[in-house]
Formats: C-alpha cells, structure tokens, sequence
C-alpha cells in the first residue's frame, strides 16, 4: 500500500447464514477520486460500506486503510434525534458554531425550522440536516449509502456540486445510488 | 467533557426517560404505607425491603432505552465510527443517568427513609448504601440491556436481576446494621469495592455486545 492510496481492499468475501453475498472482491481507492459501488438489491453494497468504515467485519480477505483525519459517513439511517429541535440536534452533531453552517443552513433551506422538533419535519427536511455532517465535514474520507433518497432535484445538484469540489480538493469519496448523478467517479460492481 | 455535555443533553431532553423511574420509584414508596395494615412504628419493618427493591426496579425501567433508540436511529454507528474509545461512551452514558436518575432517587431514599423512621442519622446513613447500589444496580442492567438491544430491552435487564442479588443482601445486611448502631463502613466498602470492578468492566463488555448488535 502505496502513501497515495487511502483505502485498499484484498479478495474480501462476505457470507451471512451461508449465503455468499460476494466474494474475491479487490479494489483501491487514492486522494481525490470517487467510487460508485453499484449492484442489485440485496447484493451486499451498504454491507460493503459497513466492512470498510470497520462496522461489520468481513467473511475473508482484509482491508487496509491511510486515514489520519477519520471519516464523514451518512447511511441508510440519519443519526438525527427526532425528540429534539433542529438547533440541538447540531450541538449534538458538533456542528454548532461551524464557519460554514449558517451558509448550509440557507442553502437548504432550514434556518427558519432551527426551533422545530426535527419529529415534525418532513423526511427529506430530516435527511438534510443529516447532510450537514457531509457538507460540513473536516475528515478525508465521505461514504454515502444512498445519499440522494429523499431529495428533492435541487438538493441532489446542491449534493452532487459538493461532493465533485471535494474531489477537487483531493478528498476521496465512496457511494452506493440507485439514482443518476454526475460524480466523476470509477465503478465497483457487486455481483 | 464534551461527550459529557452532550449525553446530558440528550437525556435532559427526554423528560419520559429520566422522570418516569423516579416516579415509578416515588409512587411504590407512597403506596407502601397505603397497603399495609400496620401501626406506624412498625411500618419500617417492611420499609427498607421496600426501598431497595423499589431502587432495582427503578434502575431497571431507568435503562429501558439507554441503548436503543441511538440503535434505531443509527447514532450508534455514527458514534463507532469516530470515537477511539466506545467503552468510555458508554461510561458516560450510564454516569449521565446515575447523575439524572441514581442521585434524584437516592435524594429521595433519604426523605422517605426520614419520614418512615423519623431518625435523621439513619436516614443520613441510608443515602451512601443508597447512591452507590443506584450506581451498581444501573451498570448490571444496561448490561443486561445490551444484551437484549434488539429483543425488548426489559427482559434482558430481567435476565441480569441475579446478579443484583448479592447488592440487595448487602444491602439488608448494611441496614441491619445501622438499625443495631453496629459499624456499617465494612458495607459501604463493599460496595465501593463491587463498584469499582463493575464500572470498569462493564462499559468493556458492553462496548463489545454493542458493536457484536451492529454487525
């Protein structure tokens, strides 16, 4: 493992109750370029995505990694707590008093919803204040699963512009999307 | 400090979680007089009895979801993924609620223990035993509770009771020996010792559950 590379991945396999989700599967990943893990459903993707952030540990094969500035991650679920207002739900995601929060907040479309329980905001207003710790993240790494779900048009272009300038700025991403998006980026396929 | 903060945060927010063991443990000490038939004086023969297993019980309904709802809502993985150290999360964890829960109740333990026997010394006696059961009692069941994390996390603080079951023995014998003015500091470092092995070794054991549930 070259000092370029962020993430590399050697003949890893993945088997749950006997079923073999995938396996022989290698792959590396290098500051500032983007993977697109595609598939079918239920072909092993987000498990994928839980082996490399070290959730879930792998069937066979290893994965070795160069982070030193950790990693920003949004998943299938959005790790926001739906009890609270929208305000405290960013001091508990460490976001509060962020240069570039007021900036997101506008762009998104949330500031006026800072006093509202997050309950009783829609799903896609739920998914982007799950976002913000994307888009305000300081790590070298992002991995999404099926980050544009529940988005409207603009908010995917917002996400998608975002993510193809850290790519400029030499971070590396990795995703799973069912839905198109122009991310230039190579292409794992799970079969 | 900071996950302090924040997990004091969360759980001050969630009134149902924090409010609803104390008055569980507040509605079991004010039904006892009611359903007894017995003079005054002799109700603090049944009294203590009462307190401890009203402490269990409130410490069990306390980690009902201390776990739980950061599972569902995925902040768990979140947490995984950046903390070096998941075991002093969850130290942190069950500290907020001892802070939260386990010292309200033991404030409380205090006041019912002077109404019942009308001696402030006992009472002031009965808060140490108290506060440090509170503590150990809340790490056996969020063991049990990690244990259970998808399954009802109830009957998995159920299947931790046993172990509660020597603290309640020590804790009878502590009261014994307040009420007979023999040295009762032997108990108390008892369990202190207990607790001194439990919050070391239990955030351990249930870092690793944990992360076993999130595979």
């Amino acid at each position: 493992m070259n000092n370029q590379t962020l993430i590399e991945a050697h003949n890893l396999a993945f088997a749950i109750n006997g079923n073999k989700l995938f396996h022989n599967l290698s792959f590396s990943l290098t500051n500032g370029e983007a993977m697109h893990i595609t598939g079918d459903n239920g072909s092993g993707k987000s498990t994928l995505i839980r082996i490399i952030l070290g959730i879930t540990n792998q069937t066979r094969g290893d994965v070795e990694n160069n982070l030193s500035k950790g990693i920003a991650y949004l998943g299938h679920k959005n790790a926001v707590k739906n009890y609270l207002t929208l305000e405290d739900n960013l001091i508990l995601m460490e976001l509060k008093g962020h240069k570039d929060l007021k900036r997101y907040l506008e762009i998104l479309n949330l500031k006026k919803y800072s006093d509202v329980i997050v309950a009783n905001l829609s799903f896609g207003q739920q998914k982007k204040l799950a976002l913000l710790r994307i888009f305000l993240n300081n790590s070298e790494l992002i991995v999404l699963d099926e980050p544009f779900v529940g988005l409207d048009k603009q908010t995917q272009k917002i996400l998608s512009e975002f993510l193809n300038n850290e790519l400029d700025k030499k971070k590396s991403i990795i995703y799973t999307s069912h839905i198109p998006c122009k991310i230039e980026s190579k292409v794992l396929n799970i079969i | 400090m900071k996950s302090l903060k924040l997990e004091f945060l969360k759980l001050k927010k969630k009134t149902r979680s924090w409010l609803g063991p104390i008055l569980v443990f507040w509605l079991i000490m004010i039904a006892y007089p009611l359903t007894v038939e017995l003079l005054p004086e002799n109700l603090e023969v049944g009294f203590f009895s009462v307190l401890w297993i009203a402490t269990l019980i409130s410490m069990m309904l306390a980690t009902e979801d201390i776990f739980l709802e950061d599972f569902n809502d995925g902040t768990l993985e979140q947490t995984i993924i950046k903390t070096t150290s998941f075991s002093s999360l969850v130290s942190t964890k069950v500290f907020i609620y001892w802070v939260l829960i386990g010292i309200p109740i033991s404030i409380l333990s205090f006041i019912f223990s002077f109404g019942t026997t009308e001696n402030f010394d006992t009472s002031l006696m009965i808060f140490p035993l108290s506060i440090i059961s509170s503590y150990i009692f809340l790490n056996l069941f969020v063991l049990g509770n990690a244990l259970s994390l998808n399954k009802g996390s109830v009957l998995g603080a159920l299947v931790t009771i046993p172990l509660a079951l020597p603290v309640l023995v020590v804790l009878g014998k502590g009261v014994v020996a307040i009420q007979f003015n023999i040295n009762f500091s032997g108990f108390i470092f008892l369990l202190l010792g207990c607790l001194s092995i439990i919050i070391v070794a239990v955030p351990l054991v249930v870092s690793y559950i944990i992360k076993a549930h999130l595979e």
